[in-house]
This record gives structure tokens, C-alpha cells and sequence, in this order.
């Protein structure tokens, strides 16, 4: 039974794990960017159709064999190839336990770093209050803009919480912009009345707060980035846990 | 005569049977009362946070690559099947010398991952293409497509000439290899691809079955770099890298290894390459040279297409020749 249809059972469970994870939900976030979903629908629906198919057409032949007995052995080999056994290790994961996002962990791992730019003057912010920003949007902003454009707005950014040494803790999020093995590590010191108590490591929180200069712009001193923070509220993790590129 | 050994037949099958049924039966009920019991408390232990990152990153490059070796495959059993060999012969100049930068120059119709290149370059050659053109192919295509080049311009804002830089260096270094192996390849060390398709297959019959073993073929090695690439991107801290930025030479090496063991995809890399910001342009132009063409991922799949011989051989040349050409780049344009 496995030796007959394992190459269209692989291909039905490789396809129906990549559809579990793209079409029935929102999974695939933590895995890659948001643009492949498409691709992903579609690469699922191909392979389970595919099984499918395979699966009917050994069938048909076996019938057509089990007449034409003769020249059976080397007709055509039976199993697919074996290494492909591999495929159903990633797709059993996907259907029964799909990993988690990248968290704490893989963040302490790098030195988290702004990508080097010139200081230079940015294009103002949008309007809002507070406005919505990105941990990347807000450091580059806070460590290379000479018009400063932070000064004197109120600025919101989700992430999760990382700790520091002595107390200190950090709005953290990871950067994706192919796939998690590329992540890279964004992260804003948080300080203000309401940051005493830093908040358990990986809880999710959105923070509104102005930013606090330091160090000279475009040195290393400048980061990483603060912010006086006026509100922290624990929040669900968002469904895309990386910012995008 | 005949009725008795029937019967002793019967006899031994049913008590062979029987012994088989308690004995596997016992071992399994032993083996799943264990597992139930002890498998929660021994994976929860064992499920750590570095094992987590471990899985989220393994299925990730898994997830990234489906989609893209689908894609290949498809092309590839579609050459395979529906391309008669006298449009290659048609095609490409008979001279191999001048095949080969032709087909690397075609790299750039094929946007996409290297994961895609290699089942393309596999049916390339079953189609009768001279395997250095093919080889040519197989490095440029995720090297210098269009896709990818937009990506690096959009990673390196204001400097025209990383993307300029890449797009010779890769092109270079993917021409370099095809007249090396023109000159120098051997075809014994090329394990010819295998068709899985019976010969009488019609075109639609032969596209199904091509394209069901390539994929399941090729996926199966994408799965096991994935797993060498997950490890590696664990063990390697970046911050490592901070000690190396102080010499060109050594940081170049460097990145050149890093873009090996991380098998970052094509059009990623140029990010990962700019935020690598303490080192010299010239070992970020490398990173991004070598890693379209050489990381574990890809050594994986070339083993599953090629065999071993040739992907260490192929893996090992390349790998020197991109390094070579990217600091040839980077001296003249920096």
C-alpha cells in the first residue's frame, strides 16, 4: 500500500500541508513573507492534484499489470525515489504542530542592527496621533534623520519584550524579508513611569511614547534608539509576527 | 501426498502468524504505552527554545523553497517532455566555448530561487545541451535575474554599483565555470539524470511522471539542506562576525563561508548583505556572489541531481572562481 501509493501520499501531505498553512490560515506568516501566499496556494493545489492523479494512474496501471503479467519487475519501479521520505518530515510538522514564530530567543542570538545609512533628512511623518510606526521606521528615523522628525510626536509600535541587562527591557521585533532564516533583530530601549516593571520576556505589547534623543546621530552611541513610553498595553501577537521589508 | 502438505502449510502459516501477531503486538502496545507516557514530558523538555528556532527555521526554508523547486520542476519536465532536443541544437552555438556565455547571459529569463535551477539544468542536459552551458545556466539564473537585481538596488539605496558589481561578477564567475568544465569536466563525474518515466509515455504522461519525481526527488534534498542550513544558522552567532571585520582579506573569506552555511535565497541575500554593515563592499559583493551559487542547500540538491562526485567537485571550483571574481569586481570598482 505505502509502496504503491507512497509517491501520491507525499504528494497529497507536502500539498496539504502548505495549503493548511497559506489558505485555511494565516500560519504561513511565520514562515515567509506575506507576497508568496499566492504562490503557496497554488504550489498546494498543484501537488495535491498531482497525488491525486498519480494515485489513479498506478492504479489503473496495476489493473493493466496484474492482466499483462509479463515484463511487471522492470516495467516501471515501484517507489518513487526514498530520499523524498524526507519531505513528509517538515510536512507532519506543518499539520500537527506548526513551529512557532521566532522570538526571544533567535533575537538575543544576533547584534541586532540598524541597516548603516547616511544622515540624511527623511520625508516627513504621516499624520496621526499617535502615529503608527515600525520598529525599523522608528530607528532609522531616531538614529540617521537630521530634520528630526521625531521631535515632539507621539509614536506607536507593537512588538515583543526582550530584557536587558540591569533592568532595562527592549520593544523588540523581527525583520523577514525572504524567509525566518534571514530575520533580523530591531529593538527600542524602553523607558518612562509606566516601563518600571518590564513586562515578561516575548509578551507582546503595544507601547506609545515619544522618543528620547541620545548620542551623536549616526554614531554608535545613538543606539539603540529610546523611547519615554506613556502607555504599554499587552496585546495578542499580531498575525504577521515580522516586519515586512 | 498433495492434501498433507497443504495442510502442514496452512498449519506452519497460521502458527508463524500467530508469533508475529503477539510478539509485534506485544512490542507495540509496550512501545505506545511508553511513548504516551513518557513522549509529553520528554518533549516538552526537549522543546526548548533553541529547538523551536531550530523547527521555525527548518520549515521555513522548506515552506520557501516548495513553491520555487515546483516552479522548476515544472519547466523541467515541460523541457523534458514537449521540447524536441533540435530547438536546443537550434538554439545554442554548436561551439561550446560559445555556448556557454549565451546560456549564461539566458539566466536572466528564469526569475527565481536557485532551488529552481538545478532540476531546470538537469533536462537541459537529458535534452542534449553541452553540460557546460547547462552548468552555465544552472549558476547564473538565480545569479541575475531581474528579480533579484531590483531586490539588491532596493538593499543598496544610492549605490548603483553594488548592483552593477553583482550582475559582472555573477555573470563572469557563471561563464568562467561552464569553460572550465568545457576544458576540464569530466563526463564520468556526472552522474547522468535518471528518468523515471516508462519510454512509451506520451508527452502529457511523461510531463506527470517527470515532474512527480523530480519534484519528490529534488524536495527530498531541499528538505536535508534545510536541515544543515536551520543548524548551521543556529550554531553561527552573527555577532561572530564582528571579530573578522578588521582585515579585507580575512572578511571576505568570511562572508564568502557565511554565504554558504546560511543558504539565504537570492533575493533575500542582498538584504542579509546589507545589513551586514561593518565590512568592506568588496566581502558583501562576495556574500551575494557566492550565495546564489554555493550554499548547502544547493550542494544538497546538485548531490540528489548530479551525484556526490560532481557537486563536491562543482561546489569546491565554483566557490573559488566567485570569490576570485568578486575581488577582481570589487578592486576595480571600489
Amino acid at each position: 500500500m505505502v509502496r504503491r501509493y507512497g509517491s501520491a501520499l507525499l504528494l497529497v501531505l507536502v500539498g496539504a500541508a502548505v495549503l493548511r498553512i497559506s489558505l485555511l490560515s494565516d500560519l504561513y506568516l511565520r514562515y515567509v513573507q506575506a507576497g508568496l501566499r499566492p504562490y503557496l496556494v497554488v504550489s498546494g493545489v498543484v501537488l495535491v492534484g498531482l497525488g491525486v492523479l498519480a494515485a489513479v494512474v498506478r492504479r489503473d496501471r496495476e489493473s493493466y499489470d496484474d492482466e499483462h503479467a509479463e515484463g511487471h519487475e522492470h516495467a516501471h519501479p515501484h517507489h518513487g525515489p526514498r530520499v523524498a521520505w524526507l519531505l513528509a518530515l517538515p510536512a507532519l510538522a506543518l499539520l500537527l504542530f506548526p513551529p512557532p514564530a521566532l522570538g526571544s530567543y533567535s533575537a538575543g542570538r544576533e547584534a541586532a542592527e540598524v541597516a548603516a545609512q547616511g544622515v540624511g533628512s527623511f520625508p516627513a511623518l504621516p499624520a496621526g496621533d499617535p502615529v503608527e510606526l515600525t520598529l525599523a521606521q522608528f530607528s532609522s528615523r531616531a538614529m540617521y534623520d537630521s530634520g528630526r522628525s521625531l521631535k515632539g510626536r507621539t509614536v506607536r509600535m507593537t512588538g515583543f519584550v526582550t530584557h536587558g541587562d540591569d533592568g532595562t527591557w527592549y520593544l523588540t521585533r523581527l525583520l523577514v524579508s525572504c524567509c525566518a532564516a534571514d530575520a533580523t533583530t530591531s529593538k527600542v530601549e524602553i523607558r518612562g513611569a509606566e516601563s518600571r516593571d518590564a513586562p515578561p520576556v516575548d509578551t507582546w505589547v503595544t507601547v506609545t511614547g515619544t522618543w528620547h534623543p541620545k548620542g551623536k546621530l549616526g554614531t554608535d552611541a545613538a543606539w539603540p534608539p529610546v523611547l519615554d513610553a506613556a502607555t504599554v498595553r499587552t496585546v495578542r501577537q499580531p498575525a504577521d509576527p515580522y516586519e515586512q521589508r | 501426498m498433495e492434501d498433507r502438505r497443504t495442510v502442514a502449510d496452512g498449519l506452519r502459516l497460521l502458527v508463524r502468524a500467530l508469533v508475529y501477531s503477539v510478539l509485534g503486538g506485544s512490542a507495540l502496545i509496550a512501545i505506545a504505552t511508553v511513548v504516551s507516557v513518557l513522549g509529553p514530558m520528554l518533549a516538552l523538555d526537549l522543546y526548548t527554545p533553541p529547538v523551536a528556532a531550530w523547527w521555525t527555521v527548518f520549515t521555513a526554508i522548506a515552506v520557501q523553497g516548495v513553491p520555487f523547486l515546483l516552479l522548476g520542476t515544472v519547466v523541467s519536465a515541460a523541457i523534458g517532455a514537449f521540447v524536441p532536443e533540435r530547438v536546443f541544437s537550434r538554439l545554442l552555438p554548436r561551439n561550446p566555448a560559445l555556448a556557454v556565455p549565451v546560456a549564461g547571459a539566458a539566466g536572466v529569463v528564469l526569475p527565481g530561487c536557485e532551488c529552481a535551477s538545478v532540476p531546470v539544468a538537469g533536462s537541459l542536459m537529458r535534452r542534449g545541451v553541452a553540460p557546460a552551458a547547462a552548468l552555465a545556466f544552472l549558476l547564473s539564473a538565480p545569479a541575475v535575474n531581474p528579480v533579484v537585481l531590483v531586490a539588491t538596488s532596493i538593499a543598496f539605496p544610492g549605490r548603483p554599483s553594488m548592483v552593477l558589481g553583482r550582475l559582472v561578477a555573477s555573470l563572469a564567475t557563471a561563464v568562467v565555470m561552464g569553460w572550465l568544465w568545457a576544458r576540464f569536466g569530466r563526463d564520468d563525474w556526472l552522474r547522468p539524470p535518471r528518468r523515471h518515466a516508462p519510454a512509451t509515455a506520451s508527452g502529457l504522461r511523461a510531463f506527470g511522471a517527470g515532474l512527480q519525481h523530480d519534484f519528490l526527488h529534488a524536495g527530498g534534498f531541499l528538505v536535508l539542506g534545510a536541515a544543515a542550513a536551520a543548524t548551521f544558522n543556529l550554531v553561527v552567532p552573527r555577532s561572530v562576525l564582528d571579530v573578522f571585520t578588521g582585515s579585507a582579506w580575512l572578511s571576505v573569506l568570511l562572508l564568502a563561508v557565511l554565504a554558504v552555511v546560511l543558504c539565504v535565497c537570492s533575493e533575500a541575500d542582498a538584504f542579509v548583505a546589507a545589513s551586514l554593515s561593518g565590512f568592506p563592499p568588496t566581502a558583501r559583493l562576495a556574500f551575494m556572489v557566492v550565495g546564489p551559487m554555493v550554499d548547502l542547500k544547493l550542494i544538497a540538491l546538485q548531490t540528489g541531481t548530479f551525484g556526490r562526485a560532481f557537486a563536491v567537485r562543482f561546489s569546491t571550483a565554483t566557490w573559488a572562481v566567485a570569490v576570485t571574481s568578486s575581488v577582481l569586481v570589487g578592486w576595480w570598482l571600489w
